[in-house]
Protein backbone atom coordinates (compact mmCIF):
# COMPACT_ATOMS: atom_id res chain seq x y z
CA UNK A 1 0.00 0.00 0.00
CA UNK A 2 2.81 2.36 1.18
CA UNK A 3 6.05 2.93 -1.06
CA UNK A 4 4.52 1.41 -4.24
CA UNK A 5 6.80 2.65 -7.41
CA UNK A 6 6.42 0.22 -9.86
CA UNK A 7 2.64 -0.34 -10.72
CA UNK A 8 2.85 -1.78 -14.31
CA UNK A 9 3.18 -5.82 -14.41
CA UNK A 10 6.36 -7.41 -15.19
CA UNK A 11 6.10 -9.60 -18.54
CA UNK A 12 4.37 -13.40 -17.13
CA UNK A 13 6.74 -16.00 -16.19
CA UNK A 14 7.36 -18.65 -19.19
CA UNK A 15 6.79 -21.87 -19.08
CA UNK A 16 10.57 -22.55 -18.63
CA UNK A 17 10.92 -20.03 -15.61
CA UNK A 18 8.27 -22.34 -13.93
CA UNK A 19 9.63 -23.76 -10.52
CA UNK A 20 8.17 -27.48 -11.88
CA UNK A 21 9.59 -27.41 -15.10
CA UNK A 22 12.93 -26.24 -13.55
CA UNK A 23 12.51 -29.06 -10.75
CA UNK A 24 12.15 -32.03 -14.03
CA UNK A 25 8.63 -32.21 -12.87
CA UNK A 26 4.93 -32.29 -14.05
CA UNK A 27 2.89 -29.44 -12.20
CA UNK A 28 0.56 -31.91 -11.44
CA UNK A 29 3.21 -34.33 -8.66
CA UNK A 30 5.31 -31.15 -8.18
CA UNK A 31 2.48 -29.58 -6.42
CA UNK A 32 1.29 -32.71 -4.59
CA UNK A 33 4.88 -33.43 -3.91
CA UNK A 34 5.72 -30.50 -2.08
CA UNK A 35 2.09 -28.55 -1.29
CA UNK A 36 -0.38 -29.12 1.72
CA UNK A 37 1.74 -28.87 4.76
CA UNK A 38 0.96 -28.40 7.93
CA UNK A 39 3.38 -26.73 10.05
CA UNK A 40 2.34 -23.29 10.37
CA UNK A 41 -1.13 -24.35 11.38
CA UNK A 42 -0.22 -26.31 14.12
CA UNK A 43 2.20 -24.20 15.83
CA UNK A 44 -0.65 -21.55 15.40
CA UNK A 45 -3.48 -23.70 16.86
CA UNK A 46 -1.02 -24.53 19.47
CA UNK A 47 -0.22 -20.73 20.35
CA UNK A 48 -4.18 -19.81 20.26
CA UNK A 49 -5.21 -22.80 22.34
CA UNK A 50 -2.44 -21.99 24.50
CA UNK A 51 -3.15 -18.80 25.47
CA UNK A 52 -6.73 -19.18 25.55
CA UNK A 53 -6.23 -22.08 27.55
CA UNK A 54 -3.65 -19.93 29.90
CA UNK A 55 -6.71 -17.68 30.78
CA UNK A 56 -8.78 -20.50 31.41
CA UNK A 57 -6.29 -22.05 34.07
CA UNK A 58 -5.36 -18.82 35.42
CA UNK A 59 -8.47 -18.53 36.82
CA UNK A 60 -9.44 -21.51 37.56
CA UNK A 61 -5.98 -22.70 39.69
CA UNK A 62 -5.50 -19.02 40.48
CA UNK A 63 -2.14 -19.05 38.70
CA UNK A 64 -2.08 -14.88 38.07
CA UNK A 65 -0.67 -15.57 34.67
CA UNK A 66 -2.83 -14.27 32.55
CA UNK A 67 -5.86 -12.96 34.01
CA UNK A 68 -9.37 -11.36 32.77
CA UNK A 69 -10.36 -12.05 29.31
CA UNK A 70 -9.55 -10.93 25.67
CA UNK A 71 -11.16 -7.79 26.20
CA UNK A 72 -8.61 -6.41 28.86
CA UNK A 73 -6.10 -9.11 30.77
CA UNK A 74 -3.69 -8.90 33.03
CA UNK A 75 -0.20 -10.53 31.65
CA UNK A 76 1.87 -11.66 35.29
CA UNK A 77 0.66 -7.68 36.37
CA UNK A 78 1.05 -5.84 33.13
CA UNK A 79 -2.15 -4.22 31.72
CA UNK A 80 -3.58 -5.82 28.26
CA UNK A 81 -6.26 -3.87 26.66
CA UNK A 82 -8.60 -4.32 23.73
CA UNK A 83 -7.91 -1.38 21.33
CA UNK A 84 -11.54 -1.29 20.17
CA UNK A 85 -13.07 -1.59 23.13
CA UNK A 86 -10.83 1.04 24.47
CA UNK A 87 -11.46 3.12 21.60
CA UNK A 88 -15.38 3.20 22.29
CA UNK A 89 -14.93 4.29 25.92
CA UNK A 90 -12.62 7.09 24.76
CA UNK A 91 -15.10 8.11 22.36
CA UNK A 92 -17.72 8.29 25.19
CA UNK A 93 -15.46 9.32 27.90
CA UNK A 94 -13.84 12.11 26.23
CA UNK A 95 -17.54 13.48 25.47
CA UNK A 96 -18.53 12.80 29.35
CA UNK A 97 -15.33 13.62 31.34
CA UNK A 98 -14.68 10.17 32.16
CA UNK A 99 -11.80 9.99 30.70
CA UNK A 100 -9.94 11.92 33.38
CA UNK A 101 -9.99 8.79 36.17
CA UNK A 102 -8.81 6.40 33.65
CA UNK A 103 -6.10 5.06 34.86
CA UNK A 104 -2.11 4.58 33.77
CA UNK A 105 -3.15 0.74 33.88
CA UNK A 106 -5.20 1.61 31.08
CA UNK A 107 -2.48 3.58 29.27
CA UNK A 108 0.31 0.61 29.83
CA UNK A 109 -2.21 -1.86 28.46
CA UNK A 110 -3.19 0.21 25.20
CA UNK A 111 0.28 0.92 24.59
CA UNK A 112 1.71 -2.15 24.92
CA UNK A 113 -0.83 -3.86 22.79
CA UNK A 114 -0.55 -0.70 20.22
CA UNK A 115 3.41 -1.40 19.80
CA UNK A 116 3.09 -5.36 19.80
CA UNK A 117 0.76 -5.30 17.33
CA UNK A 118 3.07 -2.47 15.34
CA UNK A 119 5.69 -4.70 15.31
CA UNK A 120 3.86 -8.13 15.12
CA UNK A 121 1.31 -6.93 12.36
CA UNK A 122 -1.98 -6.21 13.51
CA UNK A 123 -4.30 -8.81 12.58
CA UNK A 124 -1.81 -11.80 13.84
CA UNK A 125 -3.69 -11.14 16.90
CA UNK A 126 -6.96 -12.52 14.57
CA UNK A 127 -5.39 -15.91 13.52
CA UNK A 128 -3.09 -16.70 16.18
CA UNK A 129 -5.21 -15.05 19.41
CA UNK A 130 -8.67 -14.84 18.51
CA UNK A 131 -11.13 -17.51 19.52
CA UNK A 132 -13.55 -16.90 17.12
CA UNK A 133 -11.39 -16.99 14.15
CA UNK A 134 -10.44 -20.35 14.88
CA UNK A 135 -13.98 -21.91 15.26
CA UNK A 136 -14.86 -20.03 11.90
CA UNK A 137 -12.29 -21.58 10.54
CA UNK A 138 -14.07 -25.46 11.00
CA UNK A 139 -17.09 -23.26 9.81
CA UNK A 140 -14.85 -22.50 6.56
CA UNK A 141 -14.31 -25.85 6.08
CA UNK A 142 -17.86 -26.79 6.10
CA UNK A 143 -19.04 -24.36 4.28
CA UNK A 144 -16.15 -25.00 1.30
CA UNK A 145 -17.63 -28.25 1.80
CA UNK A 146 -20.87 -27.28 1.23
CA UNK A 147 -19.84 -24.96 -1.99
CA UNK A 148 -18.22 -27.75 -3.51
CA UNK A 149 -21.03 -30.27 -2.75
CA UNK A 150 -23.28 -27.31 -4.75
CA UNK A 151 -25.62 -27.77 -1.88
CA UNK A 152 -25.38 -23.60 -1.06
CA UNK A 153 -24.17 -20.57 -3.24
CA UNK A 154 -21.60 -18.41 -1.99
CA UNK A 155 -22.03 -14.41 -1.40
CA UNK A 156 -19.26 -12.03 -1.18
CA UNK A 157 -19.34 -8.18 -0.41
CA UNK A 158 -17.61 -5.28 -0.66
CA UNK A 159 -14.37 -5.89 2.27
CA UNK A 160 -14.88 -2.44 3.00
CA UNK A 161 -17.61 -3.07 4.86
CA UNK A 162 -15.66 -3.45 7.78
CA UNK A 163 -15.20 0.29 7.74
CA UNK A 164 -18.44 1.14 7.70
CA UNK A 165 -18.93 -1.06 10.77
CA UNK A 166 -16.20 0.34 12.32
CA UNK A 167 -17.77 4.07 11.82
CA UNK A 168 -20.92 3.10 12.74
CA UNK A 169 -20.16 1.08 15.95
CA UNK A 170 -18.45 3.88 17.45
CA UNK A 171 -21.14 6.54 16.47
CA UNK A 172 -23.42 4.27 17.79
CA UNK A 173 -21.08 3.79 21.33
CA UNK A 174 -21.36 8.01 21.54
CA UNK A 175 -24.57 8.05 20.81
CA UNK A 176 -26.83 5.24 22.99
CA UNK A 177 -23.34 5.54 25.79
CA UNK A 178 -22.88 2.35 25.86
CA UNK A 179 -19.95 -0.39 24.37
CA UNK A 180 -22.79 -0.95 21.64
CA UNK A 181 -20.17 -3.56 20.53
CA UNK A 182 -19.06 -5.42 23.24
CA UNK A 183 -22.41 -6.75 23.37
CA UNK A 184 -22.30 -8.61 20.27
CA UNK A 185 -18.36 -9.05 20.12
CA UNK A 186 -17.33 -12.67 19.44
CA UNK A 187 -14.39 -12.54 20.76
CA UNK A 188 -15.21 -11.01 23.97
CA UNK A 189 -17.91 -13.15 24.82
CA UNK A 190 -16.03 -16.60 23.82
CA UNK A 191 -13.37 -15.42 25.86
CA UNK A 192 -15.87 -15.06 28.82
CA UNK A 193 -17.80 -17.91 28.07
CA UNK A 194 -14.57 -19.96 28.73
CA UNK A 195 -13.21 -18.57 31.23
CA UNK A 196 -16.17 -17.82 33.82
CA UNK A 197 -18.50 -20.29 32.39
CA UNK A 198 -21.34 -19.67 29.42
CA UNK A 199 -24.57 -17.91 29.18
CA UNK A 200 -27.38 -17.84 26.58
CA UNK A 201 -25.22 -15.29 24.85
CA UNK A 202 -23.76 -17.63 22.71
CA UNK A 203 -26.95 -18.43 20.97
CA UNK A 204 -25.76 -14.88 19.30
CA UNK A 205 -21.98 -17.28 18.24
CA UNK A 206 -24.41 -20.05 16.87
CA UNK A 207 -26.00 -17.81 14.64
CA UNK A 208 -22.93 -16.38 13.74
CA UNK A 209 -21.07 -19.24 12.80
CA UNK A 210 -24.43 -20.71 10.96
CA UNK A 211 -24.27 -17.82 8.60
CA UNK A 212 -21.02 -18.11 7.86
CA UNK A 213 -21.08 -21.62 6.93
CA UNK A 214 -24.67 -21.57 5.24
CA UNK A 215 -24.60 -17.80 3.49
CA UNK A 216 -21.08 -16.17 3.29
CA UNK A 217 -17.60 -17.57 3.87
CA UNK A 218 -15.92 -15.92 6.99
CA UNK A 219 -18.73 -13.32 7.13
CA UNK A 220 -17.43 -11.65 10.25
CA UNK A 221 -13.89 -11.37 10.14
CA UNK A 222 -14.15 -9.95 6.80
CA UNK A 223 -16.79 -7.82 6.42
CA UNK A 224 -17.72 -6.47 10.17
CA UNK A 225 -15.03 -7.33 12.86
CA UNK A 226 -14.55 -3.65 14.01
CA UNK A 227 -11.21 -5.16 16.37
CA UNK A 228 -9.63 -6.96 13.06
CA UNK A 229 -10.48 -3.38 11.06
CA UNK A 230 -8.16 -1.44 13.95
CA UNK A 231 -5.18 -3.94 14.34
CA UNK A 232 -5.59 -3.81 10.10
CA UNK A 233 -4.83 0.33 10.45
CA UNK A 234 -2.40 -0.64 13.56
CA UNK A 235 -0.46 -2.84 11.39
CA UNK A 236 -0.31 -0.66 8.34
CA UNK A 237 3.39 -0.26 8.65
CA UNK A 238 4.59 -3.23 10.43
CA UNK A 239 7.73 -5.04 9.73
CA UNK A 240 6.73 -8.82 10.47
CA UNK A 241 4.81 -10.18 7.69
CA UNK A 242 4.26 -12.66 4.35
CA UNK A 243 6.58 -11.99 1.40
CA UNK A 244 6.13 -13.33 -2.14
CA UNK A 245 8.81 -14.14 -4.43
CA UNK A 246 7.83 -14.61 -7.90
CA UNK A 247 11.02 -16.46 -9.24
CA UNK A 248 9.39 -19.69 -6.72
CA UNK A 249 5.64 -19.12 -7.87
CA UNK A 250 3.31 -21.58 -10.07
CA UNK A 251 0.52 -19.78 -10.18
CA UNK A 252 -1.48 -22.46 -9.00
CA UNK A 253 -3.79 -20.02 -6.79
CA UNK A 254 -4.12 -22.83 -3.72
CA UNK A 255 -2.56 -19.43 -1.46
CA UNK A 256 -5.78 -16.87 -2.54
CA UNK A 257 -7.85 -20.50 -2.04
CA UNK A 258 -7.02 -20.74 1.82
CA UNK A 259 -6.59 -17.23 2.14
CA UNK A 260 -9.19 -15.24 4.82
CA UNK A 261 -8.33 -12.34 2.99
CA UNK A 262 -7.67 -13.25 -0.64
CA UNK A 263 -7.40 -9.56 -1.98
CA UNK A 264 -3.51 -9.19 -0.38
CA UNK A 265 -2.38 -11.90 -2.46
CA UNK A 266 -3.40 -10.47 -5.56
CA UNK A 267 0.22 -10.40 -7.13
CA UNK A 268 0.19 -14.62 -7.56
CA UNK A 269 -1.67 -14.42 -10.19
CA UNK A 270 -0.13 -14.69 -13.67
CA UNK A 271 0.85 -11.69 -15.14
CA UNK A 272 -0.42 -9.57 -12.02
CA UNK A 273 2.96 -9.07 -9.82
CA UNK A 274 4.98 -5.55 -10.70
CA UNK A 275 8.26 -6.82 -9.03
CA UNK A 276 9.76 -10.04 -8.30
CA UNK A 277 9.42 -9.81 -4.43
CA UNK A 278 6.12 -8.45 -2.52
CA UNK A 279 5.03 -8.00 0.95
CA UNK A 280 1.62 -8.74 1.84
CA UNK A 281 -0.63 -5.78 2.66
CA UNK A 282 -1.92 -5.22 6.45
CA UNK A 283 -4.95 -6.96 6.09
CA UNK A 284 -3.32 -10.16 6.08
CA UNK A 285 -3.16 -12.09 9.46
CA UNK A 286 0.16 -13.68 9.18
CA UNK A 287 -1.91 -17.18 9.23
CA UNK A 288 0.85 -18.93 7.84
CA UNK A 289 -2.06 -20.74 5.95
CA UNK A 290 -0.75 -20.01 2.38
CA UNK A 291 3.21 -20.30 3.17
CA UNK A 292 2.05 -24.08 3.88
CA UNK A 293 0.04 -24.72 1.19
CA UNK A 294 2.35 -23.24 -1.10
CA UNK A 295 4.25 -25.78 -3.10
CA UNK A 296 7.38 -23.71 -4.49
CA UNK A 297 7.89 -21.84 -0.93
CA UNK A 298 7.01 -18.84 -2.76
CA UNK A 299 5.51 -17.58 0.35
CA UNK A 300 7.83 -17.09 3.95
CA UNK A 301 7.58 -15.20 6.93
CA UNK A 302 9.96 -12.07 7.05
CA UNK A 303 10.56 -9.41 8.88
CA UNK A 304 11.11 -6.26 6.29
CA UNK A 305 14.85 -4.88 6.24
CA UNK A 306 15.73 -7.28 7.96
CA UNK A 307 15.65 -10.63 6.29
CA UNK A 308 18.45 -9.64 4.24
CA UNK A 309 20.94 -9.06 7.42
CA UNK A 310 20.12 -12.39 8.68
CA UNK B 1 -4.93 -3.68 -8.99
CA UNK B 2 -6.77 -6.48 -7.39
CA UNK B 3 -9.09 -8.67 -8.43
CA UNK B 4 -11.54 -8.82 -5.95
CA UNK B 5 -11.56 -4.77 -6.16
CA UNK B 6 -11.98 -5.56 -9.80
CA UNK B 7 -15.26 -7.53 -8.71
CA UNK B 8 -16.63 -4.38 -7.06
CA UNK B 9 -19.75 -4.03 -9.46
CA UNK B 10 -22.56 -1.85 -8.62
CA UNK B 11 -24.67 -4.36 -7.15
CA UNK B 12 -22.42 -6.03 -4.99
CA UNK B 13 -21.77 -2.39 -3.55
CA UNK B 14 -25.12 -2.06 -2.75
CA UNK B 15 -25.72 -5.28 -1.38
CA UNK B 16 -22.47 -4.18 1.42
CA UNK B 17 -24.16 -0.53 2.13
CA UNK B 18 -27.69 -2.23 2.38
CA UNK B 19 -26.48 -5.18 4.77
CA UNK B 20 -24.41 -2.15 6.65
CA UNK B 21 -26.71 0.36 7.39
CA UNK B 22 -29.53 -2.68 7.89
CA UNK B 23 -27.48 -3.98 10.65
CA UNK B 24 -26.60 -0.53 12.30
CA UNK B 25 -29.83 0.61 12.33
CA UNK B 26 -31.56 -2.72 13.77
CA UNK B 27 -28.54 -2.67 16.50
CA UNK B 28 -29.20 1.25 17.40
CA UNK B 29 -32.75 0.40 17.41
CA UNK B 30 -32.07 -2.43 19.98
CA UNK B 31 -29.82 -0.97 21.88
CA UNK B 32 -32.38 2.11 22.23
CA UNK B 33 -34.92 -0.24 23.04
CA UNK B 34 -33.04 -2.16 25.67
CA UNK B 35 -31.76 0.94 26.97
CA UNK B 36 -35.36 2.19 27.31
CA UNK B 37 -36.69 -0.70 29.25
CA UNK B 38 -33.61 -2.52 30.84
CA UNK B 39 -32.15 0.57 32.72
CA UNK B 40 -34.59 2.00 35.24
CA UNK B 41 -35.10 -1.51 36.38
CA UNK B 42 -31.45 -2.04 36.43
CA UNK B 43 -30.74 0.54 38.48
CA UNK B 44 -34.10 -0.56 40.92
CA UNK B 45 -33.84 -3.76 41.12
CA UNK B 46 -31.28 -5.26 43.33
CA UNK B 47 -28.11 -5.31 41.32
CA UNK B 48 -25.85 -4.83 44.14
CA UNK B 49 -21.97 -3.30 42.41
CA UNK B 50 -18.71 -4.01 43.49
CA UNK B 51 -17.44 -1.74 45.89
CA UNK B 52 -16.40 1.39 44.35
CA UNK B 53 -18.29 1.23 41.54
CA UNK B 54 -19.32 4.90 39.99
CA UNK B 55 -22.64 6.06 38.99
CA UNK B 56 -24.65 3.46 37.05
CA UNK B 57 -25.26 5.39 33.65
CA UNK B 58 -21.24 5.83 33.72
CA UNK B 59 -20.72 2.40 35.14
CA UNK B 60 -22.68 1.03 32.32
CA UNK B 61 -19.58 2.48 29.58
CA UNK B 62 -17.01 2.62 31.99
CA UNK B 63 -16.52 -1.46 32.63
CA UNK B 64 -15.08 -2.88 29.40
CA UNK B 65 -16.43 -6.43 30.84
CA UNK B 66 -12.85 -7.97 31.11
CA UNK B 67 -13.26 -9.96 34.12
CA UNK B 68 -10.46 -8.99 36.04
CA UNK B 69 -12.06 -7.72 39.67
CA UNK B 70 -13.84 -11.06 38.90
CA UNK B 71 -10.80 -12.78 38.91
CA UNK B 72 -8.76 -11.19 41.60
CA UNK B 73 -11.64 -11.34 44.00
CA UNK B 74 -10.15 -14.04 46.83
CA UNK B 75 -14.04 -15.39 47.61
CA UNK B 76 -15.16 -15.12 44.36
CA UNK B 77 -17.96 -13.01 45.14
CA UNK B 78 -18.37 -11.12 42.15
CA UNK B 79 -20.19 -12.68 38.81
CA UNK B 80 -20.89 -11.77 35.24
CA UNK B 81 -24.52 -10.71 34.88
CA UNK B 82 -26.32 -12.52 31.84
CA UNK B 83 -28.13 -11.79 28.88
CA UNK B 84 -30.76 -11.50 30.38
CA UNK B 85 -29.74 -7.96 32.16
CA UNK B 86 -30.18 -6.82 28.67
CA UNK B 87 -27.03 -3.99 28.18
CA UNK B 88 -25.71 -4.86 31.31
CA UNK B 89 -24.78 -8.27 30.30
CA UNK B 90 -21.00 -8.76 31.03
CA UNK B 91 -20.87 -6.26 34.05
CA UNK B 92 -20.33 -7.05 37.43
CA UNK B 93 -22.42 -7.52 39.63
CA UNK B 94 -22.29 -9.29 43.65
CA UNK B 95 -25.33 -11.78 45.09
CA UNK B 96 -24.80 -11.32 48.67
CA UNK B 97 -27.26 -14.31 49.27
CA UNK B 98 -25.19 -16.53 47.68
CA UNK B 99 -21.57 -15.29 48.53
CA UNK B 100 -21.32 -12.43 49.85
CA UNK B 101 -18.08 -9.42 50.04
CA UNK B 102 -16.42 -10.24 53.12
CA UNK B 103 -13.66 -7.52 52.97
CA UNK B 104 -11.43 -10.61 54.17
CA UNK B 105 -8.81 -9.30 51.01
CA UNK B 106 -7.87 -6.43 52.90
CA UNK B 107 -6.57 -4.62 49.94
CA UNK B 108 -9.92 -4.13 47.99
CA UNK B 109 -7.98 -5.51 44.78
CA UNK B 110 -10.92 -5.63 42.96
CA UNK B 111 -11.37 -1.64 42.57
CA UNK B 112 -7.46 -1.54 42.13
CA UNK B 113 -7.13 -3.87 39.62
CA UNK B 114 -10.23 -1.66 37.09
CA UNK B 115 -8.13 -0.23 34.81
CA UNK B 116 -11.07 1.70 33.34
CA UNK B 117 -11.96 3.49 36.52
CA UNK B 118 -15.42 1.92 36.47
CA UNK B 119 -14.36 0.87 40.48
CA UNK B 120 -12.71 3.88 40.73
CA UNK B 121 -9.58 3.34 43.33
CA UNK B 122 -8.72 7.29 44.41
CA UNK B 123 -11.04 7.96 47.13
CA UNK B 124 -9.52 4.25 48.68
CA UNK B 125 -6.43 5.38 48.32
CA UNK B 126 -6.89 8.86 49.91
CA UNK B 127 -9.09 7.49 52.87
CA UNK B 128 -6.04 5.12 53.42
CA UNK B 129 -3.23 7.61 52.98
CA UNK B 130 -5.37 10.40 55.15
CA UNK B 131 -5.86 7.76 58.27
CA UNK B 132 -2.12 6.88 57.74
CA UNK B 133 -1.22 10.62 58.59
CA UNK B 134 -3.25 10.48 61.39
CA UNK B 135 -2.21 7.75 62.89
CA UNK B 136 1.43 8.76 62.26
CA UNK B 137 1.13 11.76 64.44
CA UNK B 138 0.31 9.96 67.46
CA UNK B 139 2.01 6.76 67.03
CA UNK B 140 5.31 7.21 65.17
CA UNK B 141 7.34 6.02 67.96
CA UNK B 142 5.26 3.63 69.16
CA UNK B 143 7.08 0.07 69.07
CA UNK B 144 4.86 -1.65 67.71
CA UNK B 145 4.43 1.02 64.59
CA UNK B 146 1.91 -1.06 62.58
CA UNK B 147 -0.21 2.11 60.40
CA UNK B 148 -1.59 -1.27 57.26
CA UNK B 149 -4.87 -2.21 59.93
CA UNK B 150 -5.44 1.82 60.22
CA UNK B 151 -5.10 2.09 56.73
CA UNK B 152 -7.48 -1.19 55.71
CA UNK B 153 -9.94 -0.17 58.23
CA UNK B 154 -10.44 3.12 55.99
CA UNK B 155 -10.26 1.72 53.10
CA UNK B 156 -12.88 -0.95 53.96
CA UNK B 157 -14.98 2.31 55.15
CA UNK B 158 -14.89 3.82 51.95
CA UNK B 159 -16.70 0.71 50.35
CA UNK B 160 -20.00 2.41 49.70
CA UNK B 161 -22.27 -0.26 47.62
CA UNK B 162 -25.52 0.10 49.20
CA UNK B 163 -27.15 0.24 53.26
CA UNK B 164 -28.36 -3.08 54.81
CA UNK B 165 -32.11 -3.11 56.13
CA UNK B 166 -33.67 -5.39 58.01
CA UNK B 167 -37.52 -7.14 57.34
CA UNK B 168 -39.09 -6.84 61.28
CA UNK B 169 -41.62 -9.29 60.00
CA UNK B 170 -39.32 -12.51 59.81
CA UNK B 171 -36.10 -11.23 61.81
CA UNK B 172 -35.65 -14.18 64.33
CA UNK B 173 -33.94 -11.62 66.36
CA UNK B 174 -37.30 -9.44 66.29
CA UNK B 175 -39.85 -12.26 66.77
CA UNK B 176 -37.56 -13.06 69.91
CA UNK B 177 -36.13 -16.26 68.65
CA UNK B 178 -32.44 -18.16 68.96
CA UNK B 179 -30.85 -19.92 66.27
CA UNK B 180 -28.97 -22.97 66.51
CA UNK B 181 -27.24 -24.57 64.20
CA UNK B 182 -26.12 -24.16 60.73
CA UNK B 183 -27.51 -20.85 59.14
CA UNK B 184 -27.62 -21.52 55.53
CA UNK B 185 -27.58 -25.66 55.71
CA UNK B 186 -24.56 -28.17 55.08
CA UNK B 187 -24.56 -27.68 51.04
CA UNK B 188 -24.31 -24.12 51.24
CA UNK B 189 -21.11 -22.86 49.36
CA UNK B 190 -20.45 -19.44 50.81
CA UNK B 191 -17.20 -18.57 52.53
CA UNK B 192 -16.98 -15.13 54.64
CA UNK B 193 -13.81 -14.11 57.51
CA UNK B 194 -15.61 -14.05 60.84
CA UNK B 195 -14.29 -10.72 62.50
CA UNK B 196 -14.13 -12.61 65.64
CA UNK B 197 -12.02 -15.79 64.48
CA UNK B 198 -8.26 -16.13 64.22
CA UNK B 199 -8.60 -17.77 60.63
CA UNK B 200 -6.63 -15.39 58.49
CA UNK B 201 -8.73 -16.87 55.34
CA UNK B 202 -12.33 -17.13 54.65
CA UNK B 203 -14.07 -20.63 55.43
CA UNK B 204 -16.83 -21.77 54.56
CA UNK B 205 -20.08 -20.88 56.11
CA UNK B 206 -21.02 -24.67 56.69
CA UNK B 207 -18.28 -25.25 58.98
CA UNK B 208 -19.84 -22.82 61.86
CA UNK B 209 -22.26 -23.76 64.54
CA UNK B 210 -24.48 -21.64 66.25
CA UNK B 211 -25.73 -21.14 69.42
CA UNK B 212 -27.49 -18.54 70.12
CA UNK B 213 -30.68 -17.09 72.57
CA UNK B 214 -31.40 -14.42 70.39
CA UNK B 215 -30.39 -14.62 66.92
CA UNK B 216 -27.67 -12.20 66.47
CA UNK B 217 -25.81 -13.94 63.27
CA UNK B 218 -25.62 -10.47 60.99
CA UNK B 219 -24.38 -8.52 64.34
CA UNK B 220 -22.10 -11.20 64.91
CA UNK B 221 -20.18 -11.58 61.43
CA UNK B 222 -20.44 -7.76 60.46
CA UNK B 223 -16.95 -7.31 59.22
CA UNK B 224 -17.61 -3.56 59.86
CA UNK B 225 -18.38 -4.67 63.58
CA UNK B 226 -20.03 -2.06 65.52
CA UNK B 227 -20.03 0.90 63.55
CA UNK B 228 -22.21 -1.17 61.32
CA UNK B 229 -24.65 -3.21 63.21
CA UNK B 230 -25.50 -3.45 66.50
CA UNK B 231 -28.45 -5.71 68.29
CA UNK B 232 -30.81 -3.02 69.74
CA UNK B 233 -32.42 -3.88 73.10
CA UNK B 234 -35.75 -2.16 74.46
CA UNK B 235 -38.13 -2.61 76.59
CA UNK B 236 -41.81 -2.97 74.59
CA UNK B 237 -44.79 -0.52 76.59
CA UNK B 238 -45.86 -4.30 77.74
CA UNK B 239 -42.67 -4.51 79.88
CA UNK B 240 -41.22 -7.08 77.53
CA UNK B 241 -37.56 -7.05 76.24
CA UNK B 242 -37.68 -6.64 72.45
CA UNK B 243 -34.76 -6.75 70.24
CA UNK B 244 -33.64 -5.30 66.44
CA UNK B 245 -30.76 -5.16 64.52
CA UNK B 246 -30.09 -2.03 63.77
CA UNK B 247 -28.03 -0.84 60.77
CA UNK B 248 -25.70 2.32 61.84
CA UNK B 249 -24.55 4.43 59.19
CA UNK B 250 -21.13 2.64 58.83
CA UNK B 251 -22.87 -0.11 57.17
CA UNK B 252 -20.88 -0.37 54.22
CA UNK B 253 -23.50 -2.44 52.07
CA UNK B 254 -20.69 -5.79 51.78
CA UNK B 255 -23.87 -8.07 52.04
CA UNK B 256 -22.60 -10.55 54.48
CA UNK B 257 -25.13 -10.38 56.77
CA UNK B 258 -27.55 -11.04 53.87
CA UNK B 259 -25.51 -14.07 53.72
CA UNK B 260 -25.46 -15.16 56.88
CA UNK B 261 -29.31 -15.13 57.40
CA UNK B 262 -30.64 -18.31 58.64
CA UNK B 263 -34.37 -17.76 57.36
CA UNK B 264 -35.45 -19.01 54.86
CA UNK B 265 -35.72 -15.77 52.82
CA UNK B 266 -33.40 -13.15 54.42
CA UNK B 267 -34.75 -10.99 56.60
CA UNK B 268 -32.30 -8.63 56.21
CA UNK B 269 -31.00 -7.05 52.46
CA UNK B 270 -28.95 -4.82 51.47
CA UNK B 271 -30.52 -1.95 49.06
CA UNK B 272 -27.49 -0.96 46.17
CA UNK B 273 -26.75 2.44 46.60
CA UNK B 274 -27.77 2.77 42.92
CA UNK B 275 -31.34 2.81 43.81
CA UNK B 276 -31.57 6.02 45.68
Amino acid sequence: MFGKKNTTPIPAKTKEEMPYVKAGMSFKAWREKYGGRHKWRTIRWAVLIGINGLFILSFMLDLSMLEGSLSGSRLIGFYLMDPFNTLQQLVISFYTGHWVHLTMNFVIGDGTIFIFYFLMGGRTFCSWICPYHFLAEWGERLHNYLVKKKKIKEHTYNRYLRYVFWVGFLLLAFFTQNLVFEDLNPVGIISRAMIYGPGLILLWILLLITFEIVHSKRFWCRYVCPIGATYSMVGQLSPFGVKFELDKCAHCLDCQNVCLVPHELWFVERGKATSKRHDVGADCTRCGLCIDVCPGHALSYTVKGWDKIL
Amino acid sequence: MKRQADGLNRRQFLKSSAIAVGALAAVGAGVGYLQKVTTEKRINQNFLRPPGAIEETTFIYACIKCGLCIQICPVKAIKFAGIKDGLAYGTPYIDAREQACDLSCDSIQCVETCPTAALYFVPFKNAGEKAIEAYDKTHKIDANYNPFPVQIKAMKRQVKMGVAKVNDKTCLAVLGKGFKGTPRGNDFKGINRSPYGNSPKATPLRDKHYDEKICDICVKECPMGEEAIVLDKHTRADGTVGYKPKVLDGCVGCGVCVMVCPTEEPSIIVEPLTAS
